[in-house]
């Protein structure tokens, strides 16, 4: 081991003056199993401060992956991209080295340390934040829709389920995306395992519950759960009574007793969609009409409900309306491009916003992305975006 | 899929390290590689610069406290604990070993140290 005399001599050597250094030096050697990264069983990982402090706090993360899939970095709320950055520098790691604040602060100086290299490197992994890749989650959820505990599917074993624990091995999203999602789709755990409802069902149980509140004349922003479980309980499971309640409305409390605040939107919403998914174009004039009808007394329709579920054409005579369902289209961002722009050619803004919102990163806007996958042009006095390239 | 865990037991277990970043590459005198052979001497200026001297070189650095710290991780293989918590086999682990918060960057040329008789000690 190298002594203070040696160390001195060095800096006599070198002409360096003592007198202007600190007391302490650390003399750095390479530990008997000091090796490159390259051999794989170490590496750096490049954090932002929020995951360091994950991390500090005990908390893990996942890599999640299949081999043909680009690797993603998963915390417990979001998702990274995941890739090795090579550096042209040589990166040593050193643990017990201290830096000169650290050697400042302490009281006792020594005035040697024998400091062991872990390892080098000359690459290390980055993060970049990236949407959760969650097209997944709707697809095997679709697998086996729920219609019901008395359905015949209900009996066959040999259907798809999936448990969280199932979701968190299949979809590259952090635990809380998915959950999100699961919301978002109007998912509900039954038995352990998340279910999407057959939207017939799903409609079926949201009648249950508009008629009655329109039998017993309740105001949509005070709708009584228990009153609701009591006379649906005999037609329907409770729980997807409760679960109806949830997704189409707030829940709150008063007075001890728990009510639900229906949305107008989201009600209004469900109904054009069980309008529109039995014809391929409706009438527009024809549908505005029929819709309003449809709803429940007292709901008003807009058509900035529809807004990423269905799409109006104001160049046809007459003018039609048709489905068009946000998350139905590819989830990469050149072939969501692609696959607007062969239903349309030309799109203005307020169009297209609805289905390119959810590429939006974190620092991406929805005018980012039409420049990037868009060309401008004027017509009638209106911007308008089609495809940089042509469309087969 | 797979699923690969990165694993940390928190601040109390987890140590803090220094990075120090050289530009080019360090080659060992001998062939027997660099595990158990000496870098060199790391001291530090009274106003905190790093002064480095490796065999006839002197650099001179900087201490850079780290935007974007690093984890240092080490690979757990399948095969070294059987089973986690939820009696799941584990397969390929990484277990946070260290952070690191600051690096010692040496980007400047190399100063040669001229000897004319080495000092016998």
């Amino acid at each position: 081991m190298r002594t203070r005399e040696e160390v001195d001599a060095t800096l006599q050597i070198a002409k360096l003056n003592a007198d202007e250094l600190l007391p302490t030096v650390h003399c750095l050697g390479f530990g008997p199993g000091a090796s490159g990264a390259d051999a794989g069983d170490f590496c750096l990982l490049e954090l932002e401060p929020a995951l360091c402090q994950q991390l500090e706090a005990g908390h893990s993360l996942v890599i999640r992956g299949d081999k043909d899939e680009q690797a993603v970095l998963c915390s417990k709320d979001k998702t990274y991209d995941l890739k090795i950055a090579d550096t042209s520098n040589m990166l040593l790691f050193i643990p017990g080295c201290k830096t000169p604040d650290q050697l400042k602060m302490e009281e006792t100086h020594c005035n040697i340390i024998h400091t062991e290299i872990f390892g080098f490197s000359n690459n290390y992994w980055e993060l970049r934040r990236c949407r959760p890749k969650l097209k997944k989650l709707k697809k095997f959820l679709m697998e086996n829709t729920y219609e019901g505990p008395d359905s015949q599917k209900e009996e066959d074993s040999t259907r798809s389920k999936y448990t969280t624990e199932d979701l968190l091995d299949q979809i590259q999203a952090s635990e809380e995306e998915i959950m999100t999602q699961l919301q978002v789709l109007n998912a509900c755990e039954i038995g352990g395992y998340w279910r999407i409802l057959d939207f017939d069902y799903e409609m079926k149980l949201l009648n249950h519950l508009t008629q009655l509140v329109d039998s017993e004349s309740w105001s949509f922003s005070k709708v009584p759960l228990n009153i609701c479980l009591q006379e649906l309980g005999p037609l329907e499971p409770e729980e997807m009574i409760e679960h109806c309640l949830k997704c189409y409305g707030k829940k709150y409390v008063d007075e001890g007793e728990v009510y639900f605040e229906l949305s107008a939107d989201k009600i209004c919403r469900a109904t054009a969609q069980m309008l529109l998914q039995n014809a391929v174009k409706f009438n527009l004039a024809e549908f505005q009409e029929v819709w309003q009808q449809s709803v429940p007394e007292g709901m008003i329709t807009r058509l900035d409900q529809l807004k990423g579920l269905a799409l109006v054409d104001r160049h046809s005579r007459p003018e039609v309306i048709f489905l068009l369902k946000a998350d139905d289209l590819p989830e990469g961002n050149q072939e969501r491009f692609n696959s607007l722009f062969s239903l349309r050619e030309k799109w203005t803004e307020e169009d297209i916003a609805p289905y390119i919102q959810d590429l939006c990163g974190e620092k991406q806007t929805i005018g980012a992305l039409l420049t990037k996958y868009s060309r401008s042009s004027m017509q009638n006095g209106i911007k308008v975006y089609n495809s940089r390239r042509p469309i087969s | 899929m797979v699923q690969i865990v990165i694993s940390s037991t928190g601040a109390g277990g987890l140590a803090e390290w220094v990075l120090m970043e050289l530009q080019g590459e360090i080659e060992a005198r001998y062939s027997t590689g660099l595990a158990g052979n000496l870098l060199g001497d790391l001291h530090y200026t009274t106003e905190g610069i790093p002064v480095l001297i490796v065999g006839h070189h002197i650099l001179y650095g900087k201490i850079i406290h780290l935007e974007k710290p690093f984890a240092v991780l080490v690979k757990h293989a399948p095969g070294e604990q059987d089973c986690d918590e939820l009696g799941h086999e584990t397969g390929t682990r990484y277990l946070v070993t260290a952070l690191i918060k600051n690096k010692i960057l040496f980007k400047t040329r190399p100063k040669p140290i001229i000897t004319n008789v080495p000092k016998k000690v």
